[in-house]
Parts: structure tokens; sequence; C-alpha cells
């Protein structure tokens, strides 16, 4: 019971978030002094709370747990870095998805037709409202603007940064502001009336979508353009934060007597990361954040990686003595990821490379991410694919990178484009036909493979083209052959003085969530030497000529440190 | 919780230009207490059933779904099977405030179809629960 207390805390639900209205203002400073002074603080605000009659926000005149300034006041003495954050969507671990009472008039519906509601980490049902309710823009825009003016009158320094929720069901991340209520109705209504005057013809239940998800999208942006405007000076940008356990169907299945296992857990953590989505755990409660899954969120999304995520903190090129997150492919799908799943991509990858690529909707073509991702091989299709995207995936070849490129449906321009872009830079290409028509060109040590996937018609052929692919792309690292349910992360750090036979350390984590014994081998291909074993927790690991056998048992895990001592191709 | 608990959502007919699309009930959610059937079970059964939309994993009147939820429930021995509309979830949603309330709409709402036909020998579904 003592246990269950330490780990339950609503104010500090998880990712550094401080719930200022779930305890007493008096009590504020204390438990702000318990918190690890390096880490940065996250204040979701829960706008309803402040609410009150006559249209008026409190910041501490009537309630002292509404005292935001004061609060800010606590952090800026401590030293304490914080930012708040903005719900710019029904927020699903706050009454009424943090709407005012007198705002939160129609559920949120969700595409199944089923009303949104999220159990909270103390068994609290919360139930989420729609956003497009007239009075709930009303109410959000007088909220911005006086929340703005508070920050500007207490001469704070502090950041805001708008929060998008998002909910996992069938691997999609859905928004919070996805709704099917009659709220959403009426306003799409309104919406089509002024955006189509003369009428339109919705033939096709596609057509519908279409025009929603375009509804949708403009609310959203009007939303957090009016939050901007408000607190320009202190706006940082948008987060999209995905709250785990928040969706229609997750509320059920953490309701059943088994609850939701510590594996569909992890399953959503490791495919968030893989996606590039940051989110929160702050509605499970300590039965679900069980020790594994609570050691793996401190291993690995701890502050530093935090700090990553809301760029605070950016890799340099160069490897540091810490170890840093370590993957070897970027995949760029730019909102298609239907692509990479029909030429087999991402079924290879999901085999061969598990949680070792990520999936990017677009491309952040900044000098830091440029150089810290230099070493990952990067994959695009044409598809939708604009000039702008293009001219960077073959800027990105221009300075040294690895890339390959299914050019299926590239459009006639590009395809101009590119054949000019050979000639001008007098690039010689070589041509194989292995299942698809392949050209391969190389400028200094990059290098730009084209290759037409939609020739890659069935599994067998998709896997052969891969492994040949890969095989070629050469890409140094030890290989992991494991169960599906195993989880592993890798990271990197340079050598110190007395390792200065290798080029860089390797470190894989490995965790085992099921309640059964798994194996996992690691075969290190004469290219890795095993160095250690760290922090083993029910698992063990012995040395074969392959590499090295791990034994996990039942919530078992380890790390395996690997030196690399063979230069990059 | 006991026995199996099906979520369904009715679909009304719809009529655009020539396209007409008949009423419908489409399985939203299929559970038990240890968790969702897996939908290759679901979608497996399905097949044996000639008035299902295969890939709706809808049929066209409630009876068929009646029948192929009780089937489902023979498969894996669960002697009950509760059928619940998503306009029932909604009222129950509506009037639940914490887990305990929550959970309490599983048995209170919908129509609970006792399968009397419990088979003794376990069917080829029920291995995977085992």
């Amino acid at each position: 019971m003592e246990e269950f207390r330490q780990v339950l805390d609503p104010v500090r639900p998880g990712e550094q978030w401080f719930c200022y209205w779930k305890t007493s203002a008096s009590l504020w400073e204390s438990r702000i002094q318990e918190l690890p002074p390096h880490e940065i603080i996250f204040i979701p605000i829960f706008w309803g709370f402040h609410a009150e009659a006559g249209g008026m926000w409190d910041f501490g005149k009537f309630h002292p747990e509404r005292d935001l300034v004061r609060l800010a006041n606590i952090l800026t003495r401590h030293n304490r870095k914080f930012c708040w954050l903005l719900p710019l969507t029904p927020a699903p671990f706050l009454p009424n998805g943090g709407l005012p009472v007198s705002a939160a008039r129609t559920l949120s519906v969700s595409p199944q037709g089923m009303h949104l509601a999220c159990l909270d980490q103390d068994g609290t049902l919360h139930k989420m409202y729609s956003f497009f309710e007239p009075k709930v823009f009303q109410s959000f825009t007088s909220f911005a603007q006086s929340f703005g003016e508070m920050l500007a009158e207490s001469k704070s320094k502090s950041r805001v940064w708008g929060a998008e929720f998002y909910y996992l069901e069938n691997k999609k991340a859905i928004s919070f502001l996805n709704d099917s209520s009659v709220a959403f109705e009426h306003g799409f209504s309104r919406y089509l009336k002024k955006n189509f005057p003369d009428g339109v013809e919705l033939n096709q239940t596609l057509d519908e979508q279409i025009i929603k998800l375009a509804y949708q999208t403009d609310v959203g942006n009007l939303l957090q353009s009016l939050a901007q405007d408000a607190m320009a000076p202190f706006w940082q940008g948008i987060q999209p934060i995905t709250i785990f356990g928040a969706g229609p169907k997750d509320t059920i299945e953490r309701a059943l007597e088994e609850g939701k296992t510590q594996v569909h857990y992890f399953k959503e953590l490791f495919e968030s990361y893989v996606s590039h989505r940051w989110f929160s755990t702050c509605l499970l409660t300590a039965k679900e954040k069980k020790e594994l899954l609570r050691r793996c969120l401190s291993e690995h999304f701890s502050n530093e990686e935090i700090e990553h995520r809301f760029h605070y903190l950016t890799d340099s090129a160069e490897l540091g003595s810490e170890f840093r997150p370590y993957s070897l492919i970027d995949v760029f799908d730019h909102h298609r990821p239907k692509v990479f799943e029909k030429n087999g991509l991402k079924p290879f990858l999901n085999e061969n490379f598990r949680w070792m690529f990520h999936l990017h909707g677009e491309l952040e073509f900044t000098p830091q991410w440029i150089d810290s991702s230099y070493h990952r091989v990067k994959f695009f299709h044409a598809e939708g694919m604009d000039r702008t995207l293009f001219a960077q995936m073959l800027k990105l070849f221009m300075m040294g990178q690895r890339i390959v490129f299914d050019c299926s449906n590239l459009s006639d321009e590009l395809d101009r484009r590119l054949q000019v872009f050979y000639l001008e830079n007098n690039l010689k290409l070589q041509s194989v036909n292995f299942l698809s028509s392949i050209n391969l060109c190389e400028l200094g040590e990059g290098r730009l493979i084209t290759f037409e996937g939609k020739k890659l018609e069935n599994a067998d052929d998709q896997n052969k083209f891969w492994g040949h692919m890969f095989k070629f792309l050469s890409m140094n690292h030890p290989k992991v052959q494991s169960d599906q349910d195993i989880f592993s992360l890798w990271r990197i750090r340079a050598t110190s003085p007395h390792e200065l036979n290798y080029l860089d350390v390797r470190r894989v984590n490995f965790y085992n969530p099921t309640s059964y014994k798994k194996s996992v081998m690691v075969n290190t291909q004469k290219k890795f030497a095993f160095m250690k074993v760290i922090d083993p927790l029910h698992a063990t690991a012995k040395m074969t000529n392959d590499g090295v056998e791990v034994e996990l048992l039942p919530n078992g895990k380890l790390a395996l440190d690997f030196g690399h001592y063979e230069e990059r191709t | 919780m006991n026995g199996l608990t099906l979520i369904y959502h009715f679909q009304s007919s719809q009529n655009q230009d020539e396209d007409f699309t008949p009423a419908s009930y489409r399985i939203v959610y299929f559970f038990n207490g240890e968790g969702f059937i897996d939908p290759k079970i679901i979608l497996e059964l399905l097949k044996a059933f000639p008035d299902s939309n295969y890939q709706q994993k809808s049929f066209l009147n409630l009876d068929d779904l009646k029948a192929f939820a009780l089937r489902l429930a023979e498969e894996v021995e669960a002697s009950q099977v509760r059928l619940i509309s998503v306009q029932d979830y909604n009222i129950g949603v509506d009037g639940a405030k914490d887990l305990k309330t929550y959970r309490e709409l599983f048995g209170k709402y919908g129509e609970a179809l006792i399968n009397d036909q419990v088979v003794k020998k376990k069917g080829l579904f029920g291995k995977f629960f085992s």
C-alpha cells in the first residue's frame, strides 16, 4: 500500500507534468521543492477551472488554487525551468475535457458513434465535450486573451506550448478534435454554407469525409492562431501529445478485469517512438505503470528526451560521452503511409530493423537535424511529392547522405527535374534490373538509389528486393533476432579514452513485458565486440560463437554494450 | 463482466443518387473479461455467415447479429453474450462518473443472450483462449 501511494501521485502523473489544480496552493512550494532541480516542469492549464460567472476568468483573486502568477513566482524563486501547456483540443485528463461547465454542452462522439470518455489515474471518468459548440470558441477566445494578459502583467518569462491531444486506436493517432457529435454536424453545415454558397454535391462518402477533415483542420488552426496571437511574446509552438489509455477502446479495456496489459502499453510506447510522436502516461494507474514500463520510461523517455522533444536540446553532429538514441533509418511518407506498406518497406523494417527506424510525416530540413541524422539512410516516395521536398531530398544526397527513392508515380515535371539534375551534376547512372529497374548514382559519400516500388507486387519479391537493398546499403549494426513481444532500444556514445580501439559504443536495452520466458540472439557480425552486461533484472546473457544470447524471464530486462570497430563504408 | 459483450452500431439506410445502402448492424467492439476478441477469429467466423458483410463486419438485421454473437459464444464457451447498442452505451456513459459506475453499464444495458448450448468440448476458436 505504501509503495502504491508513492507511485500514484495525481499532481505529478508523469512526463514532468505538474497538475496545480490537484493539490492545495499552500502545498505548491513544498511539492515543487521535491522535484529534481534539473528537470523542466510542464504545467498543463485546466482552463475551465479558472472560469467565474459572467465570462470572467480568475487567476487567484477568488481562489488561491487558480493563482498562476504565484505558481510562476514560486518556480522562478526556486530557479526552476518551466512552461505552460495550453490544451487546443479536449484534454482527456481534465473534467469535461478542460472546458468550463458553462461551455460543456454536447458530448464528443468518436467515429464509431461512442461518447468519448476517459478513465484517469484515480478511476474518475472524464467525459469529453465537443469543441465545435459556438460557446466553446467564445470561451476559449476569452480565456486565451485573459491568460495572455495575465502573463504580460506578471512579467513572466515562462513559455507557452499549445498542446494537441491524441489517442491511439488500431495503431492510428486520432485527434481529440475528431468529433462526430451534433455540434460538429451543425458547425459543418454552417461551414458548407459559408465555403460553398452555391451548394455542393456530396456524391461520395469520401467527398464528405474530405470536407469534414478540412473543417476540423480549419477549426484546429483557428484555435491555434487565436492562442498564438493572444500569447505572442510567450508562444513557443504546437506540441502534439498522444495520451496512452485515452481512446474509447482503451477505456473499455482498462475497465475489464484483466485491464490493459503491459505488452499493449509497450507496443503503444514503441510505436509512438518510431512515429516520432510525443506521449503522456498521465492517465495510467500505478498498476498499469508497472515496474518494467516505469523503468523503460525512466531509462529512455525522461528529462533529456523530453527536452529534445520540446526543442530545448538538440543533438550535435559529433557523438558525446553520454548515450543518445540511435536508429539507422528515416522513412518520409509525407502523410501517405500506404506507399511504404505496399512496396513492402515497412513490413521488412518491422521484421528486420524493429524500433531502429523513424517514420516522419514531414522532413525537418534544419542544419542541426541534417547533421545529427547524417548516418541514417533516408527513404522517400514520389506520391504527392512537391518541388520543395524533392529539392530537399536531392540536397541531402549532395550533402553526402544515402537516399533511396521510390519513384513510382513521379510527376512528369519532377521526372524532368531529376534527369536535368543527373546531367547538370554529371552523374553516372548505374542501372540494374532486379525485380524493379534500379538506378544508382554516387557523389562523394552520397548515394541516390531510385527504383519503382509498384513493380514489387508480392511479399516474396518485396522481401528479396529489400533484403538485397539493405545488404548493399551495409547497415553496420548487430542483427537482433527476437520474439515480437520483446522490445529493444539502441543508444550510442563516443568512446572514452580507455576504449580507443572502438569507433563508437552502442548499448541495447531489452525488455520482456510478457509473462513468458523469452530468448534473444544478438549477432555481432565480426564488426562489434561484446563489452558488458548492464543492470540485468530477471535476465542473463552469455557469449556464443555468433554473438550474445540473452534469456529474459517475465518482466526481465537488461542492457548490453558493444564496441564498434569497423569503419563505416 | 462474465461472458461476452458486443457493442454494435446501427446505421440507418442511406439513399444517395442511385446508390442505396441498406440499414445495417455493425460490430464495433467484441470482448470478454480478459480483453478484446482477436479480430481474426471474428473475421473467420463471419465468413461462415452468408448474410454478413465480411469487410464491414455488419449484418442486415439484428437477428443475424444475435445468431452470430451466440455462435461466437459457443466457440469460446461463454455462458452468455450481451449485445449493447452504441446508443445504450452512450446512455450508460452519460450516467457514469467513475470506474465502478462505468463497469456497471456493461451489466445493466442491452440484451443478454444466454448460450444454453455451451459446448462441453472446446471448439476450434476456444483453443485461442486456453
